[in-house]
């Protein structure tokens, strides 16, 4: 995030033209990071089995929780690092750069030995059986070893967005995507390294794109790069990283939280398969969602200048065109998921078993998309126009709220179907408050408008 | 001095920092800028003044200020700006003050405008105390409070404005190595102090 000059264009600018060029490239990057889960599930889907996948599956909240601390510091020193810019204040933007690296190696590194210490137990907290278990630790096991890197690279990321190359961080993100997707049938097929080549494909694009990002940044004839003396810690930068990234930091941690209790939840109620094919579906919700989220984040400049500029026409324009692409995304989602669940489930897995729960699974938690698409969009359109609060609560309401008491109440009277039927269950219900808070702020709206009109009078 | 200066006054609540860069302005007959910023950065930006009222030398950074201002963003991976956050209104206020100064000297009261300008040799940075007593019985004169509302005000607004200074700044507010020149304007009573501040400056500008 460049603190570039305010550009004009947002308050005079066709919104369908704005939204689509801001969009697009969070679109690409985010979709890009839903690709890289996709393709190891495929491939070890394939290539190891259906345990393969559930043993995955497990995994899931803890590499999600990885990436979350990983960004704990990136998010909070890429504010700090735009102010710095904007004021042109080099020095200390040298200073947040050497910052970030060293912080997350230490975080990276506590992460590795914590987890690694406590792996099995902590897999058989989230749903392992002594079947799935093996693939999960194997797994595990590489990825945590290679964390370090995974911190550094999304943190360097972040540093590149932050100093106006955004084009780079999201070349990185690709070209790790692609090679990831070139070593996985290397590994898994050829080499057949198991589980574990899945892993190691993994580390190595992330390791390849990190030694990318450190050429970059090496480059003495850019403002901002490594340099002696950066790297020393400095408790303000630290402090201040870390107070930013926080909130979001625990947003995320939330989702995983509850990934575990589904899971749990599953694996009693249903076992291992059930919990493997709740990993194929989880995929398949994050591709679609990530793609509404790129278009939240393009709603999010033009919703929030036109806001401030008190031009609340064209606020509600681009609101409405948000809600729009991202009702058509969701509901496209709705309609493979519903029509084609066969298909899309086979492209990960082969085990008859496995896509029978993973094709009603799929069917059940898709079935209230469509109206998913407003409920995620309301939600940032909230934190858009500065009302972060409400924004964190809608965004709860659908991920850990309601979702919480149906999870616990559900599953006991319908058994494992209920821990399904939960999340469209939440999804229904969250999308009602939305509409309740939206229409009450435009209530708001109104009177403010009809105020400001007896204003200028 | 044919040269523009310009006079940036740090202050805590109720030391009289305000009318003391009244008064410099009178004295040199150049420009004051005060709560002033704040209409001019929203006419330069086009966007409202109530988020550059809010956002004025406050800032929320302990975690709940955090998650509920204006600067928090849910989403991990950020690819886009969000423009309507507290950094933005700095650097739109930040750019106005240095606009100002490129073109006519002129006293600046807080909101980090001796960081803004600090590659600017002809600036003279001081920070205004004041004998506790002195600060709680004008901020209840001003503000027509209780006195100890008045103290409970000022413990509070000097808290926001460290935070506020700490955070944008790259320097320490209130610590003398911040500025050029700290005096408690108890100490000479308020014109005393501007004549005192005037000497120090002209000194200075020679």
């Amino acid at each position: 995030m460049e603190q570039k000059d305010l550009p004009i264009a947002l308050g005079t600018e066709k919104i369908g033209k704005l939204l689509m060029q801001y969009a697009i490239p969070a679109i690409i990057a985010m979709t890009a990071s839903s690709l890289y889960n996709i393709t190891d599930s495929i491939f070890i889907g394939h290539g190891v089995g259906a345990l393969g996948i559930s043993g995955l599956a497990l995994t899931f909240p803890l590499m999600n929780l990885a990436a979350a601390f990983g960004s704990l510091v990136g998010v909070g020193a890429a504010t700090l690092m735009s102010v710095r810019l904007g004021q042109k204040d080099y020095d200390t933007a040298n200073k947040i750069l050497g910052n970030v690296f060293v912080l997350n190696i230490i975080l990276g590194l506590a992460y590795t030995v914590v987890v690694l210490s406590f792996l099995d137990p902590i897999l058989y907290f989230f749903g392992a059986s002594d079947a799935t278990l093996p693939y999960a630790h194997q797994y595990m096991e590489v990825i945590l070893l290679g964390n370090v890197v995974t911190h550094m690279y999304l943190g360097l990321n972040a540093m590149l967005r932050s100093t106006g190359r955004p084009q780079k961080a999201m070349y990185a993100t690709l070209f790790s995507v692609l090679i990831n997707i070139v070593l996985n049938p290397l590994f898994i097929f050829v080499f057949k390294w198991g589980i574990q080549g899945s892993a190691f494909a993994t580390v190595i694009s992330q390791t390849a794109m990190l030694v990318w990002q450190i050429t970059i940044f090496s480059d003495k004839k850019h403002f901002i790069h490594l340099k002696k003396g950066v790297f020393k810690l400095q408790r303000k930068i630290v402090v201040d990283s870390l107070a930013i990234g926080l909130a979001p930091f625990l947003m995320n941690a939330a989702s995983c939280v509850i990934v575990v209790i589904i899971n749990q939840g599953l694996i009693h109620y249903g076992g291992d398969l059930a919990v493997g094919a709740y990993g194929i579906v989880n995929r398949m919700t994050f591709l679609f969602v990530m793609i509404t989220m790129g278009f939240n984040q393009g709603m999010q400049p033009i919703a929030g200048y036109n806001y401030g500029a008190g031009q609340y026409a064209r606020v509600t324009e681009v609101l409405k065109k948000t809600i729009l692409s991202a009702t058509i995304v969701m509901t496209s989602g709705f309609l493979i998921g519903e029509l084609f669940p066969h298909a899309v489930v086979s492209v990960f897995t082969n085990d008859k078993k496995l896509i029978d729960l993973a094709v009603d699974g799929l069917r059940i938690v898709f079935i209230f998309f469509p109206i998913v698409g407003f409920q995620m969009v309301t939600s940032n359109f909230f934190q858009s126009i500065g009302m972060s609060g409400k924004a964190i609560f809608l965004s709860m309401t659908r991920q850990v709220l309601f979702l919480i008491p149906c999870l616990l109440i559900l599953p006991t009277l319908f058994g494992v179907k209920g821990v399904w039927f939960s999340m469209p269950s939440a999804d229904l219900a969250a999308s009602i408050v939305s509409v309740f808070m939206l229409s009450s702020q435009f209530r708001q709206f109104k009177k403010h408008a009809a105020a400001q009109k007896l204003e200028s009078l | 001095m044919n040269e523009t200066f310009v006079i940036n006054i740090g202050r805590q609540l109720g030391s009289g920092g305000r009318q003391i860069g009244e008064k410099l302005s009178a004295e040199f007959g150049i420009g004051f800028y005060d709560k002033e910023l704040i209409q001019l950065a929203s006419k330069e930006s086009g966007l409202g003044k109530e988020f550059f009222e809010k956002a004025d030398e406050k800032s929320s950074f302990s975690f709940i200020g955090g998650l509920l201002g204006l600067r928090t963003n849910i989403n991990n991976e950020v690819y886009v700006n969000n423009y309507l956050c507290n950094e933005t209104f700095f650097k739109i206020q930040s750019d106005v003050i240095r606009e100002l100064a490129g073109k006519e000297s002129c006293v600046f009261v807080g909101r980090c405008a001796d960081y803004i300008l600090r590659d600017n040799p002809r600036c003279i940075n001081v920070f205004i105390t004041a004998d506790t007593e002195d600060r709680i019985k004008r901020v209840a004169q001003t503000y027509q409070l209780s006195l100890d509302k008045a103290q409970e005000l000022i413990v509070k607004t000097d808290k926001k404005r460290a935070e506020y200074y700490n955070y944008y700044s790259n320097k320490v507010w209130g610590a003398a190595g911040s500025y050029h020149l700290c005096i408690n304007s108890s100490v000479l009573g308020m014109d005393q102090t501007v004549a005192f501040i005037t000497q120090f400056i002209k000194q200075r500008l020679k």
